[in-house]
Formats: structure tokens, sequence, C-alpha cells
């Protein structure tokens, strides 16, 4: 089955975030594919660059940037709500004039549309961190 | 796979989190893309619907204006769980929109019929 | 950061055009706007913008396309609530340029 996934939590404050991770792994490992991570309202803070927790904790936005580039996944970070939270790449950066960029490698900012395009292709949608 | 259709859940109160301004953006996206959309109003979330809100007070635009413009955007479908309706004490007199009201089987019977949902 | 100078006021305008300070709009702000775009304004498009700058203090959001075209056919009528007709006078995006000129935020949910 092709499956889409909604990142709505934080890495750290929420455990959405980390079980979204392990949720796209098994569905992976099980031979389903992955259209698109879409991260919406505070998941967009999984797409951060600086993310910098202790070397015994978790680092979720670094986890999501490795399982990317071994599943070639696709990570759009919705570019209102992370230009809304300062969480930019360079084109926004230099848009509205901020010394710097930190959105992630692996990662892409885009369009609440393409979270519509998820459904529109996806046979499931799934939704991590809502009612929050 | 049928034709795509969209049911959001909307669960939280108006004001306390985003959720129910960034459920509405997303509700008005899927009109862009011309997808079928309805929202089901549950739990704390069926205040977002109350009539006459003013949050200037704390900062917040008015939930109310982009609501009115719902039927611009081809989302004439509100449900509203009438139990999370009574339970708060309220009426649809109070609320801001028409809407129909969905008891727990037809509540099941709309996550059924919509081929994704999508929760706030 | 680009700057219009109008009747002695400066006005800020983002990277795409849109004003940094809405409050600043008044109609010479269109038509200077309108002239960079290469288009003058005549009463065909001042109805669509004012009925942009309606749109907004009702909703309180610039529309994209769609509700454009569906609240232009509800107050103006059936032959100009068609898309065809706003690409004729906002060339391009109606929905952004037409914000753009009225003074509105840029369109959300443009994708």
């Amino acid at each position: 089955m092709i499956f889409s996934l909604v990142v709505q939590a934080s890495p750290v404050q929420s455990q959405g975030a980390e079980t979204a991770l392990r949720f796209a792994r098994a569905l992976l490992a099980s031979g389903h594919s992955i259209h698109r991570v879409f991260f919406y309202r505070d998941g967009i803070h999984n797409g951060t660059a600086l993310a910098s927790p202790p070397q015994d904790e978790a680092n979720i936005p670094a986890q999501w940037q490795a399982l990317a580039k071994e599943h070639q996944l696709d990570l759009v970070v919705c570019i209102a709500a992370a230009v809304r939270r300062g969480v930019m790449n360079e084109h926004e950066a230099k848009r509205y004039a901020k010394d710097n960029a930190n959105l992630a490698p692996e990662f892409e900012l885009s369009g609440l549309g393409q979270l519509v395009e998820a459904c529109l292709v996806s046979d499931r949608v799934i939704t991590f961190g809502g009612r929050s | 796979m049928s034709e795509t259709s969209i049911l959001i859940l909307m669960r939280s109160a108006p004001y306390g989190s985003s959720a129910a301004r960034d459920a509405l953006d997303a509700a008005l996206t899927c009109s862009v893309f011309e997808a079928p959309v309805t929202l089901l109003f549950m739990d704390d979330a069926v205040y977002q619907l109350l009539k006459n809100q003013s949050p200037a007070g704390i900062g917040q635009k008015n939930l109310n204006a982009i609501q009115q413009s719902l039927p611009l955007y081809d989302i004439d479908r509100l449900c509203v769980d009438q139990s999370a309706l009574s339970h708060r004490g309220l009426s649809e007199e109070q609320l801001s929109l028409p809407v129909e009201s969905v008891d727990a089987a037809a509540i099941a019977r709309l996550m059924a019929e919509h081929t994704h949902v999508m929760s706030f | 950061m680009e700057k219009l100078e109008i009747d002695g006021a400066s006005i800020a305008l983002d990277d795409e055009g849109y004003l940094e300070d809405l409050s600043q709009w008044q109609p010479a702000v269109a038509e200077h706007l309108a002239a960079q775009e290469g288009i003058e304004l005549t009463d065909a498009h001042w109805e669509i913008l004012y009925l942009l700058r309606d749109f907004y203090s009702r909703f309180e959001h610039s529309p994209a396309m769609r509700p454009l075209v569906k609240a232009v056919k509800l107050e103006l009528g059936e032959d100009k609530g068609k898309s065809i007709y706003l690409m004729k006078l906002f060339p391009g995006s109606p929905a952004k340029l037409g914000a753009l000129l009225a003074g509105l935020p840029k369109p959300d949910n443009c994708l």
C-alpha cells in the first residue's frame, strides 16, 4: 500500500514524532511504500538542522534525515508553518532578511497543497500528534 | 481506490492552541484541489462554532471570520457531535453556521464513507 | 527592500512586492504597483480590487483562486465570475496579483 504520514508533533516535547518515525520504519520493513511525510504545525521542528540533544537521547531530526537518505523519502515541511516558527531554507532566509538558514538536509519547504496531494495519491494517510 | 474524500476531525478548543486555525487552513487547501471535504466537530472543538467570538484581546484572529468563508470554498458539510454539544450545555442555535447534528452511529458512518481522515 | 514613494509617504514592499504595512494602502498605491506590472487600472479592475478588500475585511484572509471566482460570481454576476475573465484583468495568478494590488497579504492557500 501507499502511505503518507502527517507529523504534527515536535520532536522533544511530544512522543508523536518518534512514533511516526518508528511507524515509517515498520511500513518500509513490511514492504509498503511511503509517498510523503508532511510536517505540519509544531511538527516542523523535526526539520531543524540545529537540534542538539545530549548524546544519550534520541536525535529525531537526525533520524529522519538518515531514514530519508536510505529510502529516498520525500520529507516536506509546511512552508507557512515553518516560516512562522523560524525554520527556513536559504531562499526563505533571504526573503525575510535573516542571517541564517536552518532547514536540515533531506527536508524541503512546500505548501499545504503537498498535504492534499498526498491524500489524493495515498491509500492511507496517518496523522501523528493531532489534537494538540 | 474510490475518489478521494477527506474528513477533517476538529477536536480542539478554539484558541488554546493553533489547532482550529491549522485545521481550517488544511480544509481550505483541500478545496483548492477540488477534493470534497467534510468537517466533523467533536469534543471541545464544538466551542469553535460559537457565535460572537472576539479573541482580539488575546491577540488572535477571529475564527468566525474564516468559518463564514467556508461556503465560498464549497465546504458545505459541517457535522457536529450531538453528545459533545449537549455535554457542554450548548445548542445548535448558539452556533455561527448551519450544522448537521450527528450521533455515534452517524460518526462511524462518516469515517467509513470518507477515503481519508485527518485529525486536529 | 524595495520602497515606493507616494505623496511623500515611503511605502515598504517585501521582495515579492506585497506591502509590509497593509494600512498604508491607498488607490494610488494600487495604480503605482499595477503600472509596474504593465497594467492600467480600469473600472473593471477596481471592482475586483474592492471586492478583494471586502473579502479580506469579512473573512480575514486573502482568497485562493476558487473562492475568488465564486465570490465574484455571487457579487458581480455569472459573466465575471469566471477564471478566464479574471485572468484577462490580472494575468498570471489573479488571486496573487489581485491581493498584491489590493494591499492584502499574499494568499496562503496558493500551494
